[in-house]
């Protein structure tokens, strides 16, 4: 019915002594997944927004059960609710950083007016580490055969390393970005864990750099060429993510992707083709709902509007927030879809994996991690997937 | 496909089936047989690895077309993947407490009713317990840190107008003279601070911890002393109220719940920031309304008349109405100001203020250095009076 309904076939028990490289396969359903994002829009717009721990979590589930690896499908098993306590912790602990920062920033600007601008850069380097303990909670609720992955490594370690690292990067103007990606990337790797296994990360960032150098030319040229953009900032993500997965160890496994260059620059225009269509349907509505409020009131129409009472009228403004929370949770839907599930399916359809045999009797390991980490990037607004 | 496998197995029962299993113990794939007797008998080959009630097995995540199982009495991670579809059908029918763990099975309900209560308390806490707050919360601020804000705040003020205080000696003297016969009137102590701002823009700030500012633009547009004296009282009420911080209570409360309830909605910044707006500014309108019946209820004692002042403010903005938002403003309507200062107004009993000569020095306060108040760019309604 949906060629991604493809199941592959179970290995056979004999293995021959050369196993071919193994691809990675999607089983999910485009409709169950639009389905989920769906409904779930529909609970966030109900419940101004809190349904986003339970859609996330929704979200993770149908991807990760549906990506399967030598024939078998992973598992999320991080619950929503984990999520929503991790969130208030994370809110508590910020409640206090939030007004030591305001007290300290006073103190900063008696000394010298506006001071306390630089103590910004201590939210960058917290989002940072909301990041890293967020990435470890999302590792340690993945299990694939039985035994689940985790992560060992410091938070502020990371944080520490990718303030630095940034701060090169905006002093070359961008063009250090590629041995940041490297060098933050083979931290996290070697700090992950399948099991007893240890990952690592080859990517050099030389490659990425030899890649991609061309697309640093052309950034400038695509702030002030509007339909450039698209093409700029997709060649750039593909680029990525293919010398991404080609770097990716895990023991004696190797991961290669062949990921084309112009593979992902569909999906960022029917993303901005959906939501040219919704803007319109947004003022479409916009200019309806201005109608019936002027048909209501009574007053000729040409008159409501050049006195600008429509302005200061109650019930249009509190139709356009709800036009708006409306239009905001439907352009979510879409980039759910295209950015996250076509992104997913394209980027992971790309995958070869060889040794795969080096985790077939891997003994399993290691201790989930709390949830306050995405509690951090939630409040932080540095959350992913 | 499990079909025909099955047919090659030797079946011990009708009722078993091929099934897929690992122990969560090690990543080892294991092909066993199942057996459904009292209980669920996972065998591989003629050993029985495990045996599960049929009340403890649970529904894991897994790929469309799957069934996979989890067990309570089992390690957490112990997982039985099914694929054929008829014996899948057999076991659900036998676990009847199979969807029990099941994230989102009638949940959904208590997520909505618990997010609206959240909401509403929410947007109570805003709206009521804000202001409550903060009015308790201000007498407890001490003065020290008021006054330290305050060196902040004209610290920035200095920076953000590029102005320095007037110093003309004659001005000076007829400044101080106005000042303090409000001062006395308004039944504050000598612990105010004053100044007249180098500053082309029509405007007037209370500082936190006590400190007025009149900016010269402002003094340029006034016609006689009875207006700036409004001015100043009005100010001066700010002061008495301690408006200040009373408003950095309430507005960094509304921000931070504000916040907590949008999330992460995509373009949701611009609903938190609209409905902030329109919490604070409501505050905001609140205490300049105070404030004025304060400038009022002085001017009636110093035996002048308020209404001088409203015109000074109709002059400066000139009608409001329809410009903006209303509900957006920071200040009640000019018109409504000018309208009410009129109606309150009394004829004046007291002698002037200032004397013609002392006037004319005041406005000439800043004279000293010509063509050092710079021309500004602020906007009329930018007003801060």
């Amino acid at each position: 019915m949906n060629q991604m309904n493809w199941l592959p076939q179970v290995p056979p028990p004999s293995v021959p002594s050369v196993p071919p490289p193994m691809p990675v396969a999607f089983s999910g359903r485009r409709g169950e997944f639009f389905d989920l994002v769906r409904r779930g829009a529909g609970l966030e717009f109900v419940t101004l927004g809190f349904y986003r721990f339970w859609l996330l979590t929704d979200m993770r589930r149908h991807l990760w059960a549906n990506t399967l690896v030598d024939g078998d499908g992973a598992e999320y098993t991080g619950r929503a609710r984990e999520l929503l306590i991790g969130f208030l912790v994370a809110l508590a602990i910020l409640l206090p950083i939030y007004l030591g920062y305001f007290l300290v920033g006073l103190e900063a600007e008696h000394i010298q007016a506006f001071a306390s601008i630089p103590l910004v850069a201590f939210f960058y380097v917290f989002g940072q580490f909301a990041i890293y303990r967020a990435r470890r909670y999302r590792l340690t609720r993945t299990v694939w055969r039985g035994v689940r992955f985790w992560m060992s490594g410091s938070g502020w370690m990371y944080a520490l390393q990718a303030s630095l690292w940034g701060l090169l990067v905006v002093s070359t103007l961008g063009l250090a970005l590629p041995w940041r990606t490297a060098a933050l990337e083979r931290y996290k790797m070697r700090h992950s864990f399948y099991g007893e296994v240890q990952g690592g990360f080859e990517g050099r960032g030389w490659e990425f750099f030899k890649r991609g150098w061309w697309l640093w030319l052309l950034a400038p040229v695509a702030m002030y060429v509007f339909p450039l953009a698209p093409f700029v900032y997709g060649a750039f993500k593909a680029v990525e993510w293919r010398w991404w997965l080609s770097g990716v160890r895990l023991g004696g496994v190797r991961v290669e992707s062949s990921l084309p260059r112009g593979a992902l620059i569909g999906l960022y225009w029917k993303v901005i083709g959906w939501v040219v269509v919704l803007a319109l349907v947004f003022a479409a509505y916009l200019a309806l709902s201005a109608a019936l409020v002027a048909s209501m009131t009574g007053a000729p129409m040409a008159d409501f509007f050049r006195s600008q009472e429509f302005a200061k009228s109650i019930p249009l403004l509190a139709l356009a927030a709800v036009g708006y929370l409306a239009f905001a949770l439907a352009v979510n839907v879409v980039i759910r879809i295209y950015l996250l599930r076509d992104l997913w399916v394209k980027v992971m359809g790309s995958v070869n994996i060889t040794g795969i045999e080096a985790v077939r009797n891997v003994a399993t390991r290691g201790e989930l991690a709390g949830a306050l980490g995405e509690g951090f990037a939630d409040g932080l607004d540095v959350g992913g997937l | 496909m499990a079909m025909d496998r099955e047919a090659r197995e030797p079946a011990s029962s009708p009722t078993d089936g091929l099934a897929t299993y690992f122990d969560g113990a090690s990543s080892r794939r294991r092909a066993v047989t199942l057996g459904l007797s009292d209980q669920l008998t996972i065998r591989e080959g003629d050993r029985t690895l495990a045996a599960w009630a049929y009340g403890d097995v649970r529904r894991a995540d897994g790929p469309s077309g799957i069934l996979r199982l989890s067990c309570l009495s089992a390690p957490a991670l112990a997982r039985l993947e099914v694929r054929d579809a008829a014996l899948a059908a057999r076991l659900v029918e036998r676990c009847a407490s199979i969807d029990d763990n099941t994230p989102g099975r009638g949940g959904v309900a208590a997520v909505v009713g618990w997010s609206l209560a959240a909401a509403a308390s929410i947007v109570a806490v805003v709206l009521f317990g804000l202001p409550l707050a903060a009015d308790r919360l201000t007498p407890l601020v001490p003065d020290a840190f008021e006054r330290r804000l305050g060196e902040v705040a004209d610290a920035q003020v200095k920076t953000m107008f590029d102005a320095r205080v007037c110093d003309n000696a004659a001005g000076q003297r007829a400044f101080a003279k106005l000042v303090t016969a409000i001062r006395q009137a308004a039944g504050l102590d000598t612990s105010v601070q004053s100044g007249v701002l180098s500053s082309s823009i029509p405007n007037a700030l209370a500082l936190p911890g006590g400190k007025v500012y009149l900016f010269d633009g402002l003094l340029a547009k006034a016609e006689n002393p009875d207006e700036i004296a409004g001015v100043l009282a009005h100010e001066l009420g700010h002061l008495k109220h301690r408006d200040n911080i009373r408003g950095l209570i309430h507005d960094s409360g509304a921000s931070f719940l504000i916040g907590l309830l949008f999330g992460d909605i995509t373009g949701s910044s611009a609903l938190i920031f609209a409905s902030r707006t329109m919490v604070t500014s409501s505050h905001s309108r609140e205490a300049e309304q105070n404030a004025d019946s304060f400038a009022i209820d002085v001017m009636h004692r110093l035996g002048r008349p308020a209404k001088p002042t409203g015109e000074l403010l109709f002059r400066v903005t000139g009608k409001e109405g329809g410009k903006g938002l209303s509900i957006l403003a920071s200040h009640p309507l000019t018109e409504d100001r000018l309208a009410r200062m009129s109606r309150e107004d009394r004829a004046p009993s007291g002698p002037p203020l200032l004397t013609a000569a002392e006037w004319r020095s005041l406005k000439s306060i800043c004279d000293a250095k010509p063509g050092d108040a710079k021309p500004g760019n602020a906007k009329p309604r930018d007003t801060k009076i």
